[in-house]
């Protein structure tokens, strides 16, 4: 079975190496102003930026969202 | 003669098929006969009115250094676990190089909560750098077998250095980690931990963190080589990055065909829909063919603390969190220190913190308590006319900081919920963190729990159910040959337990961890006799003294 028949789920990637999370943004939110494509990042991301000292630092592990949560059914 | 004839039991002899009476024979270490046993044993054992099982395997916990001293794993052998997966959350104590004993003693610390002496030397003697090397000196006083994991965070740190939990890997440092894995799993090892989510004594990420998915893709390579188990610790407080683990676990199963298993997956009312999204997502990776296990523990989240100790109760709250983890004396002076007590009730919230503590039990209290214990702290604060956060903080003062408090069912506690969880064919009970927050809580008595709550007051699981699910199954996930089973043949790990009594006893302080540090603890319930490798390891007489454990593998 491919993964063409898993559900939709909210859109992530994994940092490759020597990425930041401003070039994130600008890979991954083309045409969106450079500030506002970091502000959704942040706000799709608390993870990241609220739950982290120093807030932001990002490691190679972590999952960044790249769109807002999905609305849940019946939502 | 057999070595040993325990007679008249309930069989249930862990497959999930319908228990039966009959006798069970042991001999060198091995499981002889199941059924109607005709000779004599040199030990009879009399089970009449009892559960025989096979031992229990907890597939999560922290016993690396525990171990070293106390090659029980007390008390986890009284309740009847004959096997322990330890190195998990990306930790082992080896391969280790000697430079680097002080950094992952910091980790093992945070993450333990142990004492710095359980870890400098003073406990037991490093003698090894290399995985097999620790087994070596696990092997001398081993009393229970032992099937473990090595740490991505511990490989990195040997390839790595201090650059560990600073950067992303070269290709050639990569390739090295490769090959000391290839290394640690030759030794022994039945797979690699890593994590998402821990810390360091600094509060910075440990090193597997660090790793970008090419690293992780690249070391479960050499998990697929040797068939062995990747896991986990995933952000389990978070429903859509757990879901996006389970996805990046699937395709790692899928291109390497191998086990992955993540830890923990917790009932909660913050996130009520978390389970049923994880488990729907697990279905459709399960369907795809990935093996993806979500492990789940038995027993609700309670949290013992008090101010003496630094606690993961605090974790949620960054100015009490930071202010415990100071050294005691400075803690101490900041707790009296009317500026700074103002500065924390603050943070406690607006309504001096009677919504954050005010359902903390007061649980235990040294001299004359007043009658205070089992009060909520709301209670006693109300008493005194103040708030719960600076009751918490005036109460600990007046006594010393030995004031314990208790935060009961935190999450994973409702029955209904939880216990066709457990039962999901496709859930994997684990989680115990045996051996670890040592001084939040008891890890200890989580499968006399799942009897007791589930299968005999809620009849949630039935008792073969149960047995399976923490016998045949774990041994199944983790490809640990000839356990779990009571056929003839099979390694004579068992266990001999009360069916209407067995139970987890309550929670209780000792100060038995080297150096004198407290741990919360449970004694056992129910259990008659624990039997590793075909020699009695403990009974209600006690732990017995021959070293019967093994390296499994």
């Amino acid at each position: 079975m491919s993964s063409a028949s898993l559900s939709r789920q909210r859109r992530f990637i994994l940092p490759q190496p020597g990425d930041s999370l401003a070039a994130i943004a600008a890979r991954e939110l083309p045409g969106m102003d450079a500030a506002a494509a970091m502000q959704h990042l942040e706000a799709w991301n608390l993870h990241i930026f609220l739950m982290r000292r120093p807030a932001g630092l990002l490691t190679g592990c972590d999952v960044v969202f790249v769109e807002p949560p999905l609305a849940t059914a019946g939502a | 003669m057999f070595d040993c004839v325990i007679r008249n039991g309930l069989i249930v002899d862990g497959s999930g098929l319908p228990a039966f009476k009959g006798d069970l024979a042991l001999s060198d270490g091995r499981i002889a006969v199941v059924g109607a046993v005709r000779g004599a044993g040199a030990v009879e054992f009399d089970a009449g009115g009892r559960v025989v099982a096979p031992g229990f395997i907890d597939p999560h916990t922290h016993f690396d250094a525990q171990l070293l001293w106390d090659g029980a794993a007390r008390p986890a052998l009284e309740h009847g676990i004959t096997t322990v997966v330890p190195g998990n959350c990306s930790l082992s104590l080896a391969p280790l190089r000697i430079a680097d004993r002080e950094a992952l003693s910091g980790m093992f610390r945070q993450i333990e909560e142990l004492p710095k002496e359980s870890l400098d030397g003073s406990a037991f003697t490093w003698t090894w750098e290399s995985f097999d090397g620790y087994l070596d000196a696990l092997r001398r006083t081993l009393k229970i077998n032992v099937a473990p994991l090595v740490g991505h965070s511990v490989i990195r740190l040997w390839v790595m250095g201090e650059a560990a939990n600073q950067r992303a890997a070269t290709a050639e440092e990569q390739a090295a980690m490769q090959g000391l894995l290839r290394a640690c799993l030759e030794a022994g090892a039945v797979g690699l931990s890593t994590s998402y989510v821990d810390v360091d004594a600094n509060l910075h990420p440990v090193p597997s963190r660090f790793a970008h998915s090419d690293e992780l893709d690249g070391l479960a390579a050499v998990l697929g080589e040797f068939g062995r188990v990747l896991q986990v610790v995933p952000e389990f407080y978070n429903t859509d990055i757990t879901i996006a683990r389970v996805d990046q676990l699937a395709e790692l199963s899928l291109r390497h065909n191998i086990t992955t298993t993540f830890s923990p997956l917790f009932d909660s009312a913050n996130t009520p829909d978390n389970v049923s999204r994880v488990m729907a997502r697990v279905r459709e990776q399960v369907r795809r063919g990935a093996r993806v296990w979500p492990q789940v523990q038995t027993r609700p989240i309670d949290i013992s603390f008090s101010l003496d100790l630094p606690s993961l109760f605090f974790a949620g709250n960054p100015p009490w969190y930071h202010a415990m983890r100071l050294p005691r004396p400075e803690r101490l002076r900041l707790l009296k220190d009317a500026t700074h007590q103002a500065r924390l009730v603050a943070a406690a919230g607006a309504d001096g913190g009677d919504a954050w503590l005010g359902s903390l039990i007061l649980r235990q209290l040294p001299g004359d308590n007043e009658g205070l214990e089992g009060r909520t702290l709301r209670e006693i604060a109300n008493s005194r006319g103040q708030g719960s956060a600076q009751t918490l903080i005036e109460l600990s003062l007046e006594h010393d900081l030995q004031a314990h408090f208790l935060a009961a069912n935190r999450g994973h506690e409702i029955p209904e919920r939880v216990g066709p969880l457990l039962a999901d064919p496709l859930v994997h009970i684990g989680a115990s963190d045996g051996g670890a927050h040592i001084c939040s809580f008891s890890t200890y008595g989580d499968t006399g729990y799942l009897f007791s709550k589930f299968v005999r007051e809620t009849g949630l699981l039935s008792l073969e159910q149960a047995v399976k699910k923490i016998t045949l199954d774990t041994a199944s996930i983790w490809g640990l040959p000839n356990r779990g089973l009571l056929r003839a043949g099979y390694a004579a790990d068992v266990v001999v337990f009360d069916p209407d009594t067995i139970d987890r006893g309550p929670e209780r302080a000792v100060s038995d961890v080297p150096g004198g540090g407290m741990r919360y603890v449970r004694d056992s319930v129910g259990v008659d006799a624990v039997f590793v490798n075909g020699t009695l390891a403990w009974d209600r007489g006690g732990y017995k003294d021959a070293s019967v454990g093994s390296i499994v593998t």
